[in-house]
């Protein structure tokens, strides 16, 4: 089922949560939307299922107009909130049995049953979810929105909080929900290479602002070769700092950097990414990691973008995407 | 994925291959256009498929249909979800064991006071010892239906229940209405009970002569928790914060059941006040209701403070009784309403 999102704008008080992006969710794709803290993401995903409505704009399920329908929208739409919990009391199947209840489904065991089989909880079932690990709860919500085998699957952030093995599992169920179904899924993500893995297309959002959008592949190959060098600095305290600055000095004629509190990126030639790893001090790092060209180089790159673009013009609104794929 | 179950091919035709571009869901266009399958979108909207079954415009969800949604007959119909939020969080209080809770603080004091009220065997001494439950009743009942009640909502949304909910296809209302409907089941049952043997023990005691008047009290007392359970609902709708509808249910109680009353009181002694100024005072607190409900009927209206005016105040059971139905129903509906507006 397509979904088509044009020009919609959300604001709370005098915080613009999105500034009108427009773009379309093809049918029976897993989406990708990716952005940083603040970008706009669950504000959308929020608009998507009905539960506000955009200030402007439109954001069409299966040419349904979601605002107009409300609640109603979630009978195709099955969600699964980033802070979806149960009752510690509840088993997962009784769980399962109140999501099967309200949305007032046929067959109820046999699809709980089919639901709990595809996310691994078989065994688990009739257990306490108290006593469910991280990893089986989020498990749990995405059984619950299986269990009406809904056209379109909306997953925010799915594996945050999990340990590598939770993500692991997570992942394959989400990969034979995409083979063995026709569901869309749409899923936000701050892990760059989950949603590498895992999606088809993806749409990049800053500051409630549509800055890149179309298939992995393509905006992978727009952002050209460059690698990522990421460097976690080495020391504590005050020598942490001026090692930080010795890194950034040496880096920031290379591309473009990013900072985190513990790493330093930069996207770079690999000719510079070799010089640079044989002339740094090793006493200054704790770590120099050297990836080939992915969806990390064009999301900087899409970020970066729109960031020349805003000092181009004077340091105004955010700017219009300029990265767009497709057509 | 059985083939039974699955979505019908041509609702998502309809809403995915029909309409690329995303437009108004119409067409976009005035003339007929062919689209990719072989449908075709007419001028007024609808679409022809191939083998020329028309499909109507979606302009509105109700062309989804139940057997696009796997439903069964009327299930999911807002009455059935709302019972089952009910059902559910009836299950779960009592696994949480307030239930046992409730109903044994309400026999332990009952009782006790019951045992050692030392009234004599006679009418008088049956209605003085209701009257004094009465007076029990009007600071322990609101205070246990609001910690039962003060985290529902905010509880909910802490635990991330309330997130799992809102993601289902049910009004928000009917979360708020179900979820207090369930508690309400749970505490009028533990009101009953735990009153109730007491009542046993009365009865046993004083005789069957005074059944209905007990009977009037334990509906009552119901009814007190019942409102004061849906203001628990109403301030675990506003608040942001379990901690936030924890310090201000505290507030409600300690206003209702300290404050209201010594105020009224104050009033009535400071200023020569109309008797309809005395009824809205009354009207405006559910155990001033209460205890004109069960001190009226029981006649010992002069044992307590702000009941020494309300035999007075004219106002007949039926308009106590709508009262204390509306202290139920209105917080109830303003928490329905203001659930609509919460953000998670």
């Amino acid at each position: 089922m397509q979904i088509t999102i044009t020009d919609v704008h959300k604001r709370y008080g005098d915080v613009v949560a999105l500034g009108g992006p427009s773009f379309e969710i093809p049918s029976g794709s897993t989406y990708g939307v990716l952005g940083t803290n603040g970008a706009g993401k669950t504000t959308l995903f929020e608009l998507l299922v009905g539960h506000d409505r955009p200030d402007e704009g439109r954001i069409d399920v299966g040419g349904i107009d979601v605002a107009e329908a409300g609640h109603r929208v979630r009978e195709r739409v099955a969600f699964l909130p980033e802070h979806a919990g149960f009752p510690p009391a509840m088993t997962g199947r009784e769980v399962l049995d109140v999501h099967a209840r309200i949305r007032g489904l046929s067959a109820r065991d046999e699809r709980i049953d089919e639901a709990l089989e595809t996310v691994g909880l078989s065994e688990a079932a009739d257990r306490a979810v108290s006593g469910y690990s991280n990893g089986m709860g989020r498990r749990l919500g995405l059984a619950s929105t299986l269990l009406s085998e809904p056209p379109v699957l909306v997953l925010d952030e799915p594996t945050a909080g999990l340990d590598p093995r939770g993500v692991a599992t997570f992942h394959e169920v989400i990969e034979r929900i995409d083979r063995e179904t026709d569901a869309t899924v749409v899923l936000s993500s701050h892990v760059l290479e989950e949603v590498e893995r895992l999606c088809d297309e993806v749409a990049i959002l800053e500051d409630g602002r549509l800055r890149a959008a179309g298939p992995v592949d393509e905006l992978r190959a727009a952002a050209g070769d460059g690698v990522t060098v990421e460097i976690r600095p080495a020391g504590a305290d005050d020598g942490a700092k001026r090692t930080r600055e010795r890194l950034l000095e040496s880096v920031q004629a290379l591309g473009e950097v990013t900072e985190t509190d513990e790493t330093i990126a930069v996207v770079c030639d690999r000719e510079d990414a070799l010089s640079l790893c044989s002339t740094l001090d090793s006493a200054l790092i704790d770590r120099f990691e050297v990836r080939e060209p992915g969806l990390e180089a064009a999301f900087h790159d899409a970020l970066a973008t729109a960031g020349r673009t805003r000092e181009d013009d004077g340091g105004g609104d955010a700017a219009e995407p300029r990265t767009e794929v497709r057509a | 994925m059985t083939d039974d179950r699955r979505l019908e091919g041509d609702t998502q035709r309809l809403g995915g291959d029909a309409r690329p571009g995303g437009n108004d869901g119409r067409g976009g266009g005035d003339d007929r256009r062919t689209l990719e399958g072989g449908d075709v979108v007419q001028t007024d909207g609808d679409v022809v498929q191939p083998d020329g079954d028309v499909v109507q415009p979606d302009g509105g969800y109700a062309t989804l249909t139940d057997a696009d949604v796997g439903r069964a007959g009327d299930s999911g119909t807002w009455y059935r979800q709302l019972l089952v939020v009910a059902e559910t969080e009836y299950r779960l209080a009592i696994r949480s064991r307030w239930a046992i809770a409730m109903t044994g603080i309400f026999a332990a004091f009952a009782l006790g006071l019951t045992t050692f009220s030392g009234s004599s065997v006679s009418p008088e001494g049956f209605e003085r010892t209701v009257a004094s439950l009465a007076v029990l009743a009007v600071y322990l009942v609101p205070l246990v239906a609001l910690a039962f009640s003060y985290d529902a909502i905010v509880g909910r949304e802490e635990s991330g229940w309330l997130h799992t909910l809102f993601a289902l296809p049910v009004e928000r209302a009917w979360l708020v209405v179900g979820s207090a409907l369930g508690r309400a089941v749970v505490l009028a049952s533990a009101t009953i009970l735990g009153f109730g043997i007491a009542g046993g023990f009365l009865l046993r005691e004083f005789g069957l002569a005074g059944f209905d008047a007990y009977v009037g009290f334990l509906l009552a007392t119901a009814g007190l928790g019942l409102a004061f359970l849906a203001i628990g609902v109403l301030v675990s709708s506003l608040a942001r914060e379990k901690t936030h509808a924890l310090g201000i249910s505290l507030l409600v109680w300690a206003w209702f059941v300290l404050v209201h009353d010594l105020l009224g009181l104050g009033l009535i002694a400071a200023f020569d006040l109309s008797d309809a100024a005395v009824s809205a005072m009354l009207l405006a607190n559910p155990t001033g209701i209460f205890r004109a409900l069960v001190l009226g009927s029981l006649g010992a209206a002069g044992d307590a403070g702000f009941a020494t005016v309300l035999a007075d105040s004219g106002l007949s059971s039926g308009l106590l009784v709508a009262a204390l139905l509306a202290w139920i129903v209105l917080p109830t509906t303003l928490a329905a309403l203001a659930i609509r507006r919460r953000r998670l």
